[in-house]
């Protein structure tokens, strides 16, 4: 055993430059394989940190106010599976205005001390201070509208009249579920502010939120709630499980493409390992014959070469696993920020070592078979040789090769491609991995600067959206038909349906000119105006696994209005709501129920709209009666903070191969070192020998482009393909330009070429005495 | 008759660690063109690389060597490299074939590497060396397909692709058994008898005596001469040398 460990560590010790290359390739995947975990697994720990924080509440409750009593509450708050209770919250739908815009929020009651459960995470500012005419602001009011601490609103009172107050604070609610679009976002007041602007505190709304001795429980406990309560008193509930789902939304997304460039890497390093021994034991060939005259047995040639490099994965494994967890943070930093909270991995036994265990166990397994090899030599012909034969009929390619007349360096770098076809192969594959990894970040940016540039493709069929406060549908429409610059318009009025099984989704009630607004039918046809007919999103048919052609059964609104059965005519793109949301014919609601209004309007403009004239002519004043809108940019900064990731990320797959393709060269020159004695013997310069080495790199690179274009497309097609169907966007139109295809083969020709040059300018050096000697 | 190769006070030495160790100790020798040289002398005793030094394979420590007019001392190694394959033909005692070429290619390799060629006039070239060495049914197999008699004709023919001034031969029947160590030898005798010249190391006595002189060295210095032809005296004499 002494004689291995000496030997493993001499081997080690020999060959710095290519053990500290394989070191780093391992250290590489190690970090990247830890980042990619580490993402995973703790996708919702800021939610989670900042929930216990906040002892948030798992359940929230709305009460349709007429039919709720205290005694109710007090019910609720006493059943068994609640352990706490946040008591009754107070918040009136109100109208305000954040500089030009207009919106309706939820202004809720707060305490005057900050509530036990459920507390508001303050992430600007302060909290709200008694007797002082102030509001606080919820984070969603910073996103959409800019909302800033010190900034003046307007808030519209109960008597219509609207007055300025002050925000002191940006605070964030951990039961505010983004996903729900038509949720109102918080603004936050003092009972004495609150009772100031609506005094009436009859026409208060009420909600519970309730914390759970078991979380998961939710289900059951708003089962018992509605055995309790009077029918309909329960308006709807939300779960803390979807809050979280929606507040780790982007972290999944983010963690799906770190997922799949970590099993990258590992896949990487497995072929570098691979091909870097392989390599390393076919280069000492005559060695292993040596040792085996000496007395090794197969067993201990096999243990002294899974030795050397399990030496290195020991060694390389822990560091990356050191640098993946020092830069874990990051992909769930911007999460944790807009939690107001940090995230620190946990240093978890079970996940150290499965990282350990992975990275070892690649090490291993890639090891094995050329370690097996190497036992399994012949001494004589390994002593006599030096060297393992190595594929001796030419490829077809290298007689095409001499046929055209390529000069010689060009035929025998060829050649040497197909001499060791195994290794030339793995070489190929991991540098084909960073093509996919590029053509991956080049296809999903130029994807998102098509929609971008055309945001009707992502089903943003609109130029502006109108809001109207107090004016009724007539005089609206009226108003927006007369507007300068509007092309064509419809209006909207979003309705909350549930199906026979109890799935509650909302609705798209529509209105107007549709055919002139380019809603993107993926299947079937636009509805007919009064008709029971309905668009779906995607979501919505994978949700319910429903098609178009199904009818479906819906009860609209309120539970006492009848079922109603609509027939899916298509599917659309629906951005909101994971794509479940149905679009249907606002004249048949409004059949259904009478009282519904939209408040919502859509416009497309002419290319040569005035916009400032247009916003002019809708909120000529103050306190205008509409508030206009205009689309902005479609791609939210987190996908372009996205795209930089995956750049990032290929470009480590690019240097893992660069890494490859230097240990694959360097290696084969070592291997060949006889061959290229005899090469310069009969005359090939220096040059010649660096252009052979460079050849050799340089066809695997263009292998590597022929093969890694494609299947990087379709790969990434396939990704956002899932991703899409998972989201319920519906189908991607996936683009690449064609400049970018065009700079990448010298690109990589070029990185091949560099990945060769050393080694080939190593042999280039060569003394060819030595090497005559040494026979 | 010019001299070809002109060697003057050559001195070799190798470092190995602390130790530095002459293999030529201040040789001097000229060659003339169409001459048939054959070295010899025990192990060690610098012959190799004398053959390494005139063709341009290795550098003298001190001392200078023109081939053909070319002051090898003062070339880098690409106009080394160039002028190996314009001007030298090697032959090895292993063959030193590329194995996954074709016979016809390894014939044709240093040609092709050549700067300028004619591939037509290569082709033919080949086809009349594999013709003369009688291989031209080999042509289209591999090196392992062929015995180490065929495949050291392949290399002499290898060697004599570029037609060069100097043909050097390192033991060139040393891994071959006496009867294709005997063809080799012939092959070599009909080209120095068209007029190639050749210089050849050996330890076999029977080779050295198909040359014109033998040249024997011992301890990195030129120690006696004598004319080829009769190989038990070349045998005795070198027996004396130790």
């Amino acid at each position: 055993m002494d004689a291995i460990l000496q030997k493993i560590k001499a081997d080690i010790m020999s060959r710095p430059f290519v053990s500290v290359l394989i070191l780093v390739t391992i250290i590489a995947s190690s970090a990247l394989l830890t980042l990619a975990l580490a993402t995973l697994m703790n996708i919702s720990v800021p939610y989670d940190k900042s929930f216990e924080h906040l002892n948030g509440a798992h359940l929230w409750l709305q009460f349709d106010r007429d039919r709720i009593l205290r005694r109710d509450i007090k019910q609720i708050e006493a059943l068994p599976g609640v352990v706490e209770s946040t008591g009754v919250q107070y918040s009136v739908p109100v109208r305000i205005r954040i500089g030009d815009t207009r919106t309706q929020v939820s202004l809720r009651l707060m305490p005057a001390e900050m509530p036990a459960v459920n507390r508001l995470l303050i992430q600007e500012g302060r909290y709200l201070l008694p007797h002082e005419k102030e509001m606080l602001g919820s984070r969603e009011l910073h996103d959409i509208y800019k909302l800033a601490v010190g900034d003046t609103i307007g808030v519209t009172r109960g008597d219509g009249k609207q007055i300025d107050m002050e925000v002191i604070g940006l605070a964030y609610n951990a039961m505010w579920d983004t996903y729900r679009s038509s949720e109102l976002p918080y603004l936050y007041a003092t009972e004495e502010t609150l009772r100031s602007l609506y005094p009436d505190d009859t026409t208060w709304e009420w909600s519970l939120g309730l914390r759970l001795a078991d979380p998961n429980a939710v289900d059951q406990i708003v089962a018992e709630i509605e055995g309790l309560l009077h029918k309909d008193a329960l308006k709807e509930y939300t779960d803390w499980r979807n809050v979280r789902e929606s507040a780790v939304f982007e972290a999944q997304l983010n963690s799906v493409f770190l997922g799949a460039f970590g099993l990258f890497a590992v896949l990487a390093t497995i072929l570098v390992i691979a091909s870097s021994i392989s390599s390393s034991v076919l280069s000492q060939f005559k060695q292993i014959g040596v040792l085996k005259a000496v007395g090794f047995t197969g067993s201990q040639i096999l243990l002294l070469y899974m030795g050397q490099y399990f030496v290195l994965g020991v060694i390389g494994a822990p560091i990356g696993l050191a640098i993946g967890i020092a830069l874990s943070p990051l992909p769930l930093k911007s999460i944790a920020a807009s939690l107001s909270t940090t995230f620190e991995p946990p240093i978890q036994v079970g996940f150290i070592a499965l990282v350990l265990g992975i990275i070892t166990g690649v090490v291993a397994l890639a090891t094995f078979g050329s370690a097996h090899r190497g036992a399994q030599a012949n001494i004589v012909k390994a002593i006599a040789t030096g060297a393992e034969s190595p594929q001796k009929k030419p490829f077809w390619g290298v007689r095409l090769a001499e046929r055209l007349g390529l000069p010689m360096p060009l035929v025998m770098g060829i050649n040497d491609v197909f001499v060791r076809p195994l290794r030339s192969f793995m070489t190929g594959l991991n540098l084909t991995l960073g093509v996919i990894g590029i053509i991956f970040g080049l296809t999903l940016n130029q994807t998102l600067e098509t929609y971008r540039d055309n945001p009707y493709l992502l089903g943003i069929v609109y130029d502006a959206v109108v809001t109207s406060n107090t004016l009724g549908y007539r005089t609206t429409q009226h108003r927006l038909q007369n507007a300068p610059g509007v092309e064509a318009l419809y209006s909207e009025v979003l309705v909350d349906a549930e199906t026979p099984e109890g799935e509650t989704f909302e609705i798209r009630a529509v209105e107007g000119e549709l055919a002139a607004f380019p809603f993107i039918i993926t299947e079937g046809q636009l509805i007919q105006e009064d008709t029971y007919e309905a668009l779906a999103g995607q979501g919505l048919l994978d949700w319910l696994r429903i098609e178009v052609g199904d009818q479906i059964t819906l009860i609209l609104d309120e539970k006492e209005a009848r079922p109603t059965t609509w027939l899916i005519v298509g599917r659309y793109t629906e951005t909101a709501n994971a794509g479940q949301m149905l679009m249907v014919n606002q004249a048949v609601v409004r059949k259904l129920l009478p009282d519904v209004e939209p408040h919502t309007y859509y416009l497309r403009l002419r290319p040569d709209v005035d916009k400032a004239a247009l916003k002019y002519y809708l909120e000529p004043r103050e306190n205008a009666d509409l508030s206009i809108a205009f689309t902005g940019e479609a791609i939210p900064s987190s996908v372009i903070y996205l795209q930089w990731a995956i750049f990032s990320l290929a470009g480590i797959l690019i240097i893992i191969a660069l890494v490859n393709v230097f240990n694959t060269s360097l290696m084969a020159m070592q291997e060949k070192v006889k061959t290229i004695g005899v090469l310069k013997t009969l005359g090939m310069t220096p040059g010649q020998v660096v252009i052979m080495a460079n050849t050799t790199a340089g066809f695997m690179g263009l292998v590597a482009l022929v093969l890694g274009i494609p299947l990087g497309f379709l790969l990434t097609r396939s990704i956002l393909d899932v991703l899409a169907t998972t989201y319920g966007f519906g189908e991607v139109n996936v683009t690449i330009n064609a400049l970018y295809i065009v700079l990448l083969i010298p690109l990589m020709i070029l990185i091949s070429i560099a990945g060769s040059t050393i080694p080939g300018q190593q042999a280039a050096r060569l003394s060819i005495v030595k090497v005559l000697r040494n026979e | 008759m010019t001299s070809l190769v002109e060697i003057k006070d050559v001195k070799k030495a190798y470092q190995m660690g602390d130790v530095t160790f002459e293999a030529l100790k201040g040789v001097c020798l000229e060659i003339e063109a169409g001459d048939f040289v054959a070295v010899m002398g025990p192990s060690g005793s610098g012959k190799s690389t004398l053959l390494h030094l005139v063709g341009g394979l290795d550098r003298p420590t001190s001392g200078s060597i023109k081939v053909s007019d070319h002051a090898l001392e003062t070339m880098n190694e690409t106009a080394l490299a160039k002028f190996r394959r314009e001007h030298i033909g090697f032959i090895f005692q292993f063959f030193n074939l590329i194995d996954n070429l074709t016979i016809q290619a390894n014939i044709e390799l240093p040609a092709l590497l050549m700067d300028q060629k004619d591939r037509k006039a290569i082709r033919e070239t080949s086809q009349t060396l594999l013709e003369k060495l009688n291989i031209a049914d080999q042509a289209h197999k591999y090196p392992w397909e062929l015995s180490g008699g065929q495949q050291q004709r392949v290399a002499i023919a290898r060697a004599l692709i570029n037609r060069p001034t100097l043909l050097l031969g390192d033991e060139p029947t040393g891994n071959l058994d006496s009867r294709s160590g005997e063809d080799v030898l012939a092959i070599l005798g009909s080209f120095h008898q068209a007029g190639q010249t050749i210089l050849m190391v050996t330890h076999d006595a029977r080779a050295a005596a198909r040359a014109r002189y033998v040249l024997f060295i011992r301890d990195g210095l030129l120690v006696d001469q004598m004319a080829g032809g009769d190989a038990r005296q070349i045998a005795e004499r070198l027996a004396d040398l130790g």
